[in-house]
C-alpha cells in the first residue's frame, strides 16, 4: 500500500505530465493523453435494443469515474475496463438525477485523472470526443476518438420520447455525431487535452426535434460529482409546466380546437390587466418573456413557468409589427380569480 | 464572443509561430481555430434567428411531415435595409409572416417577398437593420472541394451563433443548385450562411432542393455529413426580382431526349410539346442540342446543368444542329422558360411496331395495327415501314417533316402532338411509298380484345407445348424466378407478377401461365420472395437481374415491360414500377392501394405509364380505388379496369394481352 501523500504527488506528476506533453503537441498525442481518462463500462441492458456498455471518464488518481446515469449501471457488478487494458469492478458511489451523472469508484490507484479546463469554452472551440462508441472499442483496445467543433453553448431544451429531459443547464452543443451508443459518459477535450465536458444521454431537441450532439460541461460535471461524493441528496426541481389560464388576465385566445392553434388573440375584457397593457382582439402571440411560442398550449405553459410575482411579457404581432406588452407581475392563480375590471 | 482575452493573445502568439514555420504539429490546429472565428465574426452581425409563426396553415406533426419547420431556424440579412434570406422549410408557402430574432435580441416581424422555388429559399422584408454588416458572396468558379466551409447559425442561441466546421464536399449538386458540405447542418441553421474560412458567403444553407429531394426528404440527411446551401451569387442575381414580390419556379422547356439513358444520351429532341416554350421557339424533334447560353453540351446531362438552374420567365439560347451529317444547320432557338405546361394528351395512331435496336436510325415497321383504331380506319395495313410523318395541323410548317423515323422519333414526333390532329403518313412497303392521312386519336384505357399475335413478332409461335419454363439466375441469387418464355417471338413483351409472398416459385405456378404466354407471346417472370411471409426491400434487387438474366435468354422489348400483382404482391409492384423507372410501361394491380406518400410524376412522353386498376372488396378499399384512379388520370396515365376473377388465380390472359399491346402507339 503506497502512502497517501505519495499517492496524490505521484498523481500530480502524471497530471503534469500529461498536460505538458499536450501543450507542445499534436493531436495524436492530445488524442492519447485524452483516451487515458476514458473507460469502457459494462453493465447491464441488452433488453429492448438498450445497450449494455457505455463511457466514462476517471476523475481522481484514487479511481473516481464519472458516468452518464443509465440503465447500464444497474446491474450487480459493473465493469469498468481502463485505457491499459486492466479490468476492474467498480462500486456505484451515487447519482444525480437532475444532471443524469454518476460517480463510480474502483479500487485502483495512480490512475491517469482527466485534466478540468478551467474555464467554459466557447463556440468555434476545436475539441476531441473520446468514448466507447458503438462499443466497437473491444477488449483493451482504445475508445474511439473523433474530432469537430463546439457548435454553440446554450440551456439544453430536450426531449427523451415524450418526457423532457431532466437537466436544462447549460450544454456544449457540438457539429459532430458523438451522441451514439455507447457514447454516454466519454469525453469531449480541447486541442490541449483539458476536459471539457462528458458526452450525455441519447436526446432529442425539443426546440428542433433533431437528435443532439452534446455534452455536459465540466464545471457541472464536477459541481455534481463532488455533491454525489459528499453524499448530498440531489433531487430533481421539478419544472412548473401547469398552463396558466390568460383569461385571469382577462385575454382570451382562440378556442383550443386544433392540435397546435395559434394563439390568436380573440377579446380582450376592457378594464382587464390585458387591456391596461395594450393587447387587442387579433394579436398573434409569438413570445411569452422572449421565449418564442408556437401555439396557444405552449403559450399557457410559457404563462405557467414564469414564476408567479415576476414581470410577465406577452410578445405579439399586430398589423405586421410586433408589439411587446407588459403585464406586471404575474399574479398567482387565486389572485388572477379577483374580479378583472368590467364584466362583460 | 467571451473569449477571455489572455487566452486570445495565447492563439495570437500561437499563431505567430504558426506562420513563422516552427516545426510545431499542434499549433496550426489553433491558429484555425482562431481563423474559424474570425470567420464568423464578419458575418455574425448578418445571421439572425426565425421563429416559426404558428398562424402558417401547416404545423404541428403534418408540418413536420411536409418538411416544415416547428422549432427555430436560421436568416441571413443580405441588405441592411431590411432584406433576409430564409428557407422555405423555415417560412413555408403558407405563411403570411415570419418573425426575426435580431443579433441584439429584438423581434421584428417579417413579411416574405418573393420566392426562389427551385432552391427553397424565401426573401423577407423587415425594417431596417443598420447594424448589419455588409456580406461578400464568393465567386462560384473560384470555389473546390477540400476548401474548409463553416456553417453559421442562430437556431439553437438567438445570442450566439453556432458553429460547424466542414470542408466543401463537391461544387455542382442538384444539377448545378447547391454546393455541398460535410459541416453539420439541420433544420436549426438552414437559411444561415455557408462561409469560408475568410469569411466570405459561399451560400445560404438549405435542403437539398429539387429532384434528389424526391428519393430523400432534405431534412432527413442532417446527421449524415451531407448538407447543401445553395450560390448566393445565384440569389444575389435574382434579388431585386425577389425584392419586387416574384415567385421564381423552375424553368421548363417543354421537350424530351430520344434516348433513354438519362445521363450519357446524345441530346437528340424526341419530342416538342405543343405550346411548350421550345414549341413557341422553334425546336423540333430531332434537332440535336450543341449548346445552352454557350455553353457546350454533349450529353443530356450538360442540358439539364444547364436549364435546370434557370427560372420561369429567362430567355435561354439554345444552340441545335437540325438535319443529318453534312447537311445539317445550327439554329439557335431563344425560348422562354415556362412555369408549367399545358397537360399532355397522349395521342395514338393505333399500331404497334416492331422493337427494334434503340442505336439504329431504321424506319419503325409497323407490326400490328389495331382493329377499330385510327391507323386502321385510315387503310394502314401491318408489315410496311414509316417512311415519314407530317403534321397536317394548321400550327405545322414545311420543315416539320420527320423523315425515316425510327421507333423513338415516331414515338417523339406523336408526342408532340394532340389527339384530333391529323398527320400524313409517308408508308414504305418494298419500293413503294404511299401517303396515308390519319387522325390521331386519344389514347385507349382498356385492354382490347385483339391484341398483337405471337406471330406478328416474326416467330412461328408454338402453343402451349412450346413454352419454356426456366429458373432465372445464378447461385448467389437466394430465391431464384421462375420465367415462362414462350417460343417465337423476338424481342418478347415481358410481364413480371408479384403473388402472395410465400418464398420460392414452383413450377406448378408456372404452368398456370403457359395457356396465356403461348397465346399472347408474352414472357412472363414470377420472382420469389425471400421472406416467407412478406415482399421486402430485398427482393427489388433480384427483379431487376432476373430482367438481366431473361435478356440473356431472349431479347426483351423494352417497349412493353409490364409489373403486376395482387394484394401485398401489388403493392410491392408499385414499389418495383417505381424503381424501374422509364424501363416500366405498364402497372397493373388489384386490391393493392398506391402506397402512402407515393410519388406520382405526371405522364410525360417517355414517362406515362398505362395502368389496370381492380378490386375494392369493402367500402372502404372502394374509396381508396376511386381517389387512386382519380389521382393516376388526372397526373395524366391511362387507366383502365383489372377484372375481378375470384380466388381461381392470377387473370392471366387479360394481363399478357395487355402487355403485348403496351407499346401502342
Amino acid at each position: 500500500m503506497i502512502p497517501c501523500r505519495a499517492m496524490v504527488f505521484v498523481g500530480a506528476l502524471l497530471v503534469a505530465r500529461a498536460v505538458s506533453a499536450a501543450t507542445e503537441s499534436s493531436p495524436q498525442l492530445v488524442a492519447a493523453t485524452a483516451a487515458h481518462s476514458v473507460v469502457k463500462i459494462y453493465g447491464a441492458g441488452g433488453l429492448r435494443g438498450l445497450e449494455a456498455y457505455q463511457s466514462g471518464i476517471i476523475l481522481s488518481p484514487d479511481g473516481r469515474i464519472a458516468t452518464a446515469m443509465s440503465t447500464v449501471l444497474d446491474s450487480e457488478g459493473i465493469d469498468c475496463v481502463l485505457d491499459d487494458g486492466r479490468r476492474f469492478e467498480a462500486t456505484l458511489l451515487g447519482v444525480d438525477p437532475r444532471r443524469e451523472l454518476a460517480v463510480l469508484t474502483i479500487d485502483a490507484a495512480d490512475l491517469p485523472a482527466a485534466v478540468p479546463a478551467e474555464e467554459r469554452a466557447a463556440a468555434g472551440t476545436r475539441v476531441l470526443a473520446v468514448s466507447n462508441m458503438f462499443g466497437v472499442a473491444v477488449g483493451d483496445e482504445r475508445a474511439s476518438v473523433q474530432r469537430g467543433v463546439i457548435a454553440s453553448v446554450v440551456p439544453l431544451e430536450a426531449r427523451r420520447g415524450a418526457a423532457d429531459a431532466p437537466y436544462t443547464g447549460t450544454v456544449y452543443v457540438l457539429d459532430f455525431t458523438t451522441n451514439n451508443p455507447g457514447s454516454p459518459g466519454g469525453a469531449i477535450v480541447d486541442s490541449r487535452g483539458r476536459l471539457l465536458g462528458m458526452i450525455g444521454k441519447e436526446l432529442r431537441s425539443s426546440a428542433g426535434g433533431i437528435w443532439l450532439n452534446y455534452a455536459l460541461p465540466v464545471d457541472e460535471l464536477l459541481a455534481g460529482s463532488e455533491a454525489i461524493v459528499a453524499g448530498r441528496s440531489v433531487a430533481v426541481a421539478a419544472a412548473d409546466t401547469t398552463p396558466f389560464d390568460l383569461g385571469l388576465l382577462g385575454i382570451v385566445l382562440v378556442p383550443d380546437l386544433l392540435d397546435r392553434t395559434p394563439p390568436f388573440v380573440e377579446a380582450v375584457v376592457p378594464g382587464s390587466t390585458g387591456a391596461r397593457a395594450g393587447l387587442a382582439a387579433d394579436d398573434l402571440l409569438i413570445a411569452v418573456g422572449g421565449r418564442a411560442v408556437g401555439s396557444r398550449a405552449a403559450a399557457e405553459r410559457a404563462v405557467g413557468a414564469i414564476p408567479a410575482g415576476d414581470p410577465l411579457r406577452l410578445s405579439v404581432i399586430r398589423k405586421g409589427k410586433v408589439v411587446d406588452c407588459e403585464l406586471g407581475p404575474r399574479p398567482t392563480v387565486a389572485e388572477g380569480r379577483a374580479p378583472q375590471g368590467a364584466a362583460p | 464572443m467571451n473569449w477571455p482575452l489572455g487566452m486570445l493573445s495565447l492563439v495570437m502568439a500561437s499563431m505567430v509561430v504558426a506562420v513563422g514555420g516552427a516545426a510545431n504539429a499542434g499549433e496550426p490546429t489553433l491558429a484555425e481555430e482562431a481563423a474559424f472565428r474570425a470567420a464568423v465574426a464578419q458575418v455574425a452581425g448578418a445571421v439572425v434567428r426565425i421563429e416559426p409563426v404558428a398562424g402558417a396553415a401547416v404545423t404541428g406533426a403534418a408540418g413536420e411531415e411536409a418538411g416544415v419547420a416547428s422549432g427555430p431556424s436560421t436568416g441571413l440579412v443580405v441588405d441592411p435595409a431590411g432584406l433576409v434570406v430564409a428557407t422555405t422549410f423555415a417560412v413555408p408557402e403558407t405563411a403570411r409572416e415570419a418573425v426575426v430574432v435580431l443579433p441584439d435580441g429584438r423581434r421584428v416581424a417579417a413579411k416574405p417577398l418573393g420566392r426562389d422555388v427551385p432552391r427553397g429559399i424565401v426573401l423577407l422584408k423587415t425594417d431596417p437593420i443598420p447594424a448589419a454588416p455588409a456580406i461578400e458572396p464568393v465567386p462560384r468558379d473560384l470555389l473546390a472541394p477540400g476548401q474548409w466551409t463553416i456553417a453559421v447559425g442562430r437556431g439553437w442561441s438567438a445570442a450566439e451563433p453556432s458553429v460547424s466546421v466542414g470542408i466543401l464536399s463537391a461544387v455542382d449538386r442538384g444539377w448545378g443548385l447547391a454546393v455541398q458540405t460535410d459541416a453539420a447542418v439541420s433544420p436549426m441553421n438552414y437559411g444561415g450562411p455557408l462561409i469560408d474560412i475568410a469569411g466570405r458567403v459561399i451560400g445560404v444553407v438549405a435542403p437539398l432542393p429539387a429532384e434528389p429531394a424526391k428519393m430523400m426528404r432534405g431534412t432527413e440527411l442532417y446527421d449524415a455529413g451531407i448538407g447543401f446551401a445553395v450560390s448566393l451569387e445565384d440569389l444575389l442575381a435574382v434579388l431585386p426580382r425577389l425584392a419586387a414580390g416574384e415567385s421564381l419556379a423552375s424553368g421548363i422547356l417543354g421537350i424530351s431526349y430520344r434516348s433513354r439513358d438519362a445521363i450519357n444520351g446524345a441530346p437528340v429532341i424526341a419530342s416538342v410539346r405543343q405550346g411548350s416554350p421550345a414549341a413557341r421557339a422553334g425546336l423540333r424533334p430531332g434537332d440535336r442540342i450543341v449548346a445552352v447560353d454557350g455553353r457546350l453540351v454533349r450529353r443530356i446531362a450538360d442540358a439539364r446543368h444547364a436549364v435546370a438552374p434557370r427560372h420561369a420567365g429567362d430567355v435561354i439560347d439554345v444552340e441545335v444542329d437540325r438535319g443529318r451529317g453534312d447537311e445539317a444547320t445550327r439554329v439557335t432557338a431563344r425560348p422562354a422558360l415556362a412555369a408549367a405546361l399545358p397537360p399532355w394528351r397522349r395521342a395514338i395512331l393505333g399500331v404497334v411496331v416492331a422493337a427494334d435496336d434503340e442505336d439504329e436510325d431504321e424506319p419503325a415497321r409497323i407490326e400490328w395495327v389495331m382493329p377499330g383504331g385510327a391507323a386502321d380506319r385510315a387503310g394502314v395495313a401491318a408489315g410496311c415501314h414509316v417512311a415519314s410523318l407530317v403534321p397536317l395541323d394548321g400550327a405545322s410548317v414545311d420543315g416539320d417533316v420527320v423523315e425515316t423515323p425510327s421507333n423513338a422519333a415516331l414515338a417523339g414526333a406523336l408526342a408532340g402532338l394532340e389527339p384530333g390532329g391529323k398527320v400524313r403518313l409517308g408508308l414504305r412497303r418494298g419500293d413503294d411509298v404511299t401517303a396515308t392521312d390519319v387522325v390521331l386519336e386519344e389514347m385507349i384505357r382498356e385492354v382490347p380484345d385483339e391484341v398483337p399475335p405471337p406471330s406478328a413478332g416474326g416467330g412461328v409461335g408454338g402453343g402451349v407445348d412450346a413454352v419454356r419454363v426456366a429458373r432465372l439466375g445464378g447461385a448467389d441469387v437466394a430465391v431464384p424466378p421462375l420465367a415462362v418464355i414462350p417460343a417465337g417471338r423476338s424481342p418478347v413483351p415481358v410481364l413480371i407478377w408479384f403473388g402472395s409472398p410465400h418464398g420460392a416459385v414452383d413450377e406448378a405456378e408456372a404452368t398456370a401461365w403457359k395457356g396465356a404466354a403461348a397465346a399472347a407471346g408474352v414472357a412472363v417472370i414470377l420472382p420469389g420472395s425471400r421472406d416467407r411471409r412478406e415482399w421486402s426491400g430485398d427482393d427489388i434487387g433480384g427483379v431487376a437481374r432476373a430482367i438481366e438474366s431473361l435478356h440473356a435468354l431472349r431479347p426483351l422489348d423494352a417497349s412493353r415491360v409490364a409489373v403486376a400483382g395482387r394484394g401485398p404482391g401489388g403493392v410491392f409492384a408499385w414499389l418495383v414500377a417505381d424503381r424501374l423507372g422509364t424501363a416500366c410501361r405498364g402497372v397493373a394491380v388489384f386490391d393493392a392501394p398506391l402506397p402512402r406518400r407515393f410519388e406520382i410524376d405526371d405522364a410525360e412522353p417517355g414517362t406515362a405509364k398505362w395502368m389496370l386498376l381492380g378490386g375494392g372488396r369493402d367500402d372502404d378499399a372502394a374509396r381508396r380505388l376511386v381517389a387512386d384512379r382519380d389521382r393516376l388520370a388526372r397526373a395524366g396515365h391511362a387507366v383502365g379496369t383489372l377484372a375481378d376473377l375470384g380466388d381461381g388465380g392470377p387473370p392471366a390472359a387479360l394481363l399478357c394481352r395487355w402487355a403485348a399491346v403496351l407499346g401502342l402507339l
